[in-house]
């Protein structure tokens, strides 16, 4: 198993830092354009461009003077360039930085990993080891047993052939000692001198003599010369011989740890690897999924499933989206089932989040994005994505991700009169998940929609969220009871959801002849039982309707300035202004300024809309603020 | 037609300058203001007449009025006629300070012995912006009339009996039956002012009839302030804008 297949040959892009990377990124940078040369670039040698909106991998590019000058004077770059290219340096050091940390953490992965194969190695090659010494531990064992078998059956066989041959030497002795005897008492007779004796005695003795030499001296050996050599029954010391060269079971596979992007929202992609020369006839890949809380009982253990495959990897379906499951593998050939392997966790790709259309605002400068998790276990992060699209609805390939957004929002910054569209995906370790539902923002003016939670309960708003109703109802008791300051109990009126920038905001207000109207700002935490204008944090145009004429004030803290209006506006523009302090009323459709007030607003400040009488009034937004309306 | 330069100042990055020429409609030596913004240098630049109130000359508004700042910002010239003719010698001219010099009233007279120097009303609307545009550097489409007391309700009626020159004898009446392009009118009445309370100023009629004939005025009543310099000092910006809105468009 070569390693360096295993992780796709990255290792050498930490090593040749600086040189064209063979490597492709998937996530799409800005488009940062980069002079040539320059003061700035003294502390870093090489210019990098990005190529965006595709895979093309990041290429370096020495930038085109060789070396900067000393004092920077004749580099050729005006002074006014310099902020700008430092900024460019800056973050093109920056994602350098970046690009950097993230093979660090690559690198501290797969030396983590590379520690396990080793101990793996380690362990199994010492089982082997052991296993073999053991092996012939036996065999020698056996073989002097029987060593000493045979040694003490050998001793036993020439103990018996000594004595038998002893005694069969003892008896030759004897039988010469009485023939000894017998031939000296012959020769003492023949020479006795008493011939009487003699003759007595000779007879008997030649008898005795005759008699003896008749005797057949029996000269065979006792027992034989040569020993039994009886033929060594090896056969089990054999059989054990021949098993050391027998295929052992295999030692346990090693489990790869999640490659990025390899798991779905319900699949997973395992690998492993075998770190020996056994041979394998399969695999069997245990999963199971990894529960919050371990339950007391093993009864309600998570259910434990089992594949069997061939190849040294496999896809598991059917699983849970955002949830991490433990999977190990175990080896089997002929001889049996090797140990499983290290349990490895890996998690599925989250579910995607889904934007909260109705809680999204925009700008001209900015958009302020909304949604929900759309996974019950939280997430790592989320990566927002968004492209521009042209006027005839075609998707530009310009496309921006955000990445590492900790929670559901986000506050993008646009250039203004575009249109995007933008997409959110949630991100855990096994990867991101698909895109959610894709919102279109459009940066011409500025758009919100009404915050319902803060509507006065006489108050209905219609279906497109943009016309409020005030019917003749009478309040309901149980409402005016409630005092945590989320919805107006008094005025009839309802806040809007401006987005949190401070810059130049512009909308409209469509109103009837007929309609006793507030029409304003306040601040978030304006007190709900209180009337719009009457307090300090906010401020409003009131139209009052008299059985004889038409009033209209300017109101803040209960004060207006006496003003008198000859034509009746029915479509109002809200002008507004941050930076210079001020809010304006416009007639529309006369293109003629009412009033502005001039405060500086500290906090962030929301629309607001009222009605005194009942009748309906509508929000009209997302509309270019006109020229007069900043002027 | 010869100006001669009385005097000029520099003032707010432009030129405050006071020109004297022989009036045809006049029959009188006159004088009037100019100011020059820095604009005019460079560009061709919209007029505002202002029109100055009973006892008034050029030299009022162009020192007390405070106008010549918010003037160089929007590139405006402005131009400030005298109130009436002078010189003229007439009989009974000077008995009064609200009849005779100083009180043209920016109307005609259809009498003796005052029908031949009296026309301050063809003086403003005719002789003087032709002057205005053959001597200085002016975009004779753009042309506003704005005013004080006695000169606030000449722009009034200079604007409603000449539909459309500027982006009445009583101008109530005029009002009345004016049709013509939309006008846009800003109207500041300081409510401590003696004229307003001794009821000489009728403000309410205006507002009553401009309201029927759907004529978009938007009239601002001033807490504390009175007749004076200072009370037009306090807001001439704010008409300098609205003016400049329509001059700049």
């Amino acid at each position: 198993m070569d390693l360096y297949e295993i992780r796709g040959g990255r290792l050498d892009v930490i090593a040749e830092e600086g040189e064209p990377s063979r490597e492709s990124t998937t996530m799409e940078t800005y488009n940062v354009v980069a002079g040539s040369g320059g003061r700035t670039a003294r502390d870093v040698s090489t210019f990098q461009r990005f190529s965006v909106g595709t895979n093309e991998s990041l290429r370096f590019e020495p930038c085109e003077d060789s070396t900067p000058s000393p004092t920077g004077a004749e580099d050729g770059c005006g002074d006014d360039d310099d902020v700008f290219k430092e900024e460019d340096t800056e973050s093109d050091i920056n994602s350098i930085r970046n690009r950097l940390q993230g093979k660090v953490v690559e690198m501290e992965n797969f030396a983590g990993h590379l520690e396990e194969i080793f101990l793996t190695v380690e362990e199994n090659f010492g089982r082997q080891e052991q296993h073999l010494e053991q092996h012939y531990n036996d065999v020698l064992q056996t073989l002097s047993q029987r060593y000493d078998e045979r040694a003490a059956a050998l001793e036993e066989e020439k103990k018996s052939k000594l004595e038998a041959l002893y005694n069969q030497l003892l008896a030759c002795g004897r039988a010469l000692d009485s023939s000894k005897e017998l031939i000296e008492s012959a020769q003492e007779v023949y020479r006795s001198q008493d011939k009487r004796l003699f003759l007595k005695t000779v007879m008997p003795t030649i008898k005795r003599i005759e008699e003896y030499a008749k005797e057949d001296v029996d000269l065979t050996l006792a027992t034989h010369l040569e020993f039994n050599t009886p033929l060594a029954d090896l056969s089990d010391v054999k059989t054990m011989m021949d098993s050391i060269n027998v295929v052992p079971a295999p030692s346990a596979p090693v489990i790869n740890p999640q490659m990025p992007n390899s798991a779905t929202q319900t699949s997973l992609r395992v690998c492993w690897s075998l770190f020996s020369d056994d041979t394998v006839e399969y695999y069997e890949l245990y999963y199971r999924p990894v529960l919050e809380d371990t339950p007391a009982d093993s009864t309600c253990a998570p259910h434990e499933s089992k594949v069997k495959v061939k190849e040294t990897h496999c896809t598991v379906a059917d699983l849970l989206p955002n949830a991490q499951y433990e999977l190990w593998v175990t080896a089997t050939n002929t001889t049996g089932i090797s140990p499983a392997s290290e349990k490895a966790l890996y998690m599925t790709v989250p579910s995607p989040p889904v934007i909260k259309q109705r809680e999204c605002t925009s700008c001209p400068e900015a958009a302020l994005i909304r949604w929900d998790s759309g996974n019950t276990n939280p997430v790592d992060s989320y990566t927002v994505e968004l492209s521009e699209t042209g006027t005839d609805g075609t998707e530009s390939s310009i496309t921006e991700s955000i990445v590492a957004v900790p929670t559901c929002q986000c506050l993008i910054q646009l250039q203004a009169g575009r249109r995007y569209l933008i997409s959110v995906r949630a991100v855990n370790i096994g990867g991101p998940s698909d895109r959610s539902e894709v919102i279109t923002v459009s940066t011409t003016g500025t758009f919100f929609h009404l915050l319902e939670d803060t509507a006065h309960p006489c108050l209905s708003i219609s279906e497109d969220g943009f016309t409020i109703f005030y019917g003749d109802e009478e309040l309901p008791i149980s409402a005016m009871a409630l005092d945590d300051n989320t919805f107006f109990t008094r005025c009839v009126a309802v806040l809007g959801d401006l987005i949190p920038v401070r810059g130049r905001h512009y909308w409209e207000v469509e109103v009837d002849d007929g309609t006793e109207f507030r029409i304003g700002v306040a601040y978030e935490d304006m007190e709900r039982n209180t009337y719009l204008g009457a307090n300090s944090s906010s401020w409003c145009m009131r139209h009052i309707l008299s059985p004889t004429r038409h009033k209209y004030e300017f109101l803040h803290n209960g004060w207006s300035p006496d003003l008198r209006i000859t034509v009746n506006p029915v479509r109002i523009g809200v002008a507004l202004d941050y930076d210079r302090g001020t809010l304006s009323f416009f007639n529309v459709n006369l293109e003629q300024h009412l009033h502005t007030f001039h405060c500086n607003f500290q906090n962030h400040i929301q629309p607001c809309f009222s009605l005194d009488n009942p009748g309906a009034l509508t929000v009209h937004n997302g509309i270019e603020a006109p020229e007069y309306a900043f002027m | 037609m010869a100006l001669t330069q009385v005097s000029s100042n520099k003032c707010a990055g432009g030129f405050q300058k006071v020109f004297e020429h022989e009036s045809t409609e006049l029959k009188c030596k006159m004088k009037f203001a100019v100011y020059l913004p820095p604009k005019a240098e460079t560009d061709k630049c919209p007029v505002m007449y202002w029109l100055s109130g009973l006892t008034c000359t050029e030299q009022n508004f162009i020192t007390k009025a405070g106008s010549q700042l918010a003037a160089a910002e929007h590139g405006i010239i402005i131009v400030a006629p005298d109130t009436s003719p002078r010189g003229c010698n007439i009989e009974g001219e000077d008995e009064n300070w609200d009849f005779g010099t100083g009180a043209g009233f920016y109307v005609n007279a259809t009498q003796d012995p005052w029908k031949t120097n009296y026309r301050m009303y063809a003086y403003v609307t005719e002789e003087l912006p032709k002057l205005i545009s053959a001597n200085f550097p002016t975009d004779p489409d753009r042309m506003s009339v704005s005013g004080h007391s006695m000169g606030g309700h000449g722009a009034l009626i200079c604007a409603l009996k000449n539909p459309g020159k500027y982006k009445a004898y009583d101008a109530t009446v005029l009002a009345a039956s004016y049709s013509g392009p939309q006008l846009n009118i800003l109207i500041d009445q300081g409510q401590d002012d003696q004229f307003l309370s001794a009821s000489q100023l009728l403000p309410d009629n205006l507002i009553a009839v401009c309201s029927e004939k759907k004529i978009p005025v938007v009239f601002r009543l001033q807490p504390g302030y009175d007749h004076s310099y200072f009370f037009m000092y306090s807001f001439m910006n704010d008409h300098i804008k609205h003016h400049a809105k329509y001059l700049n468009a």
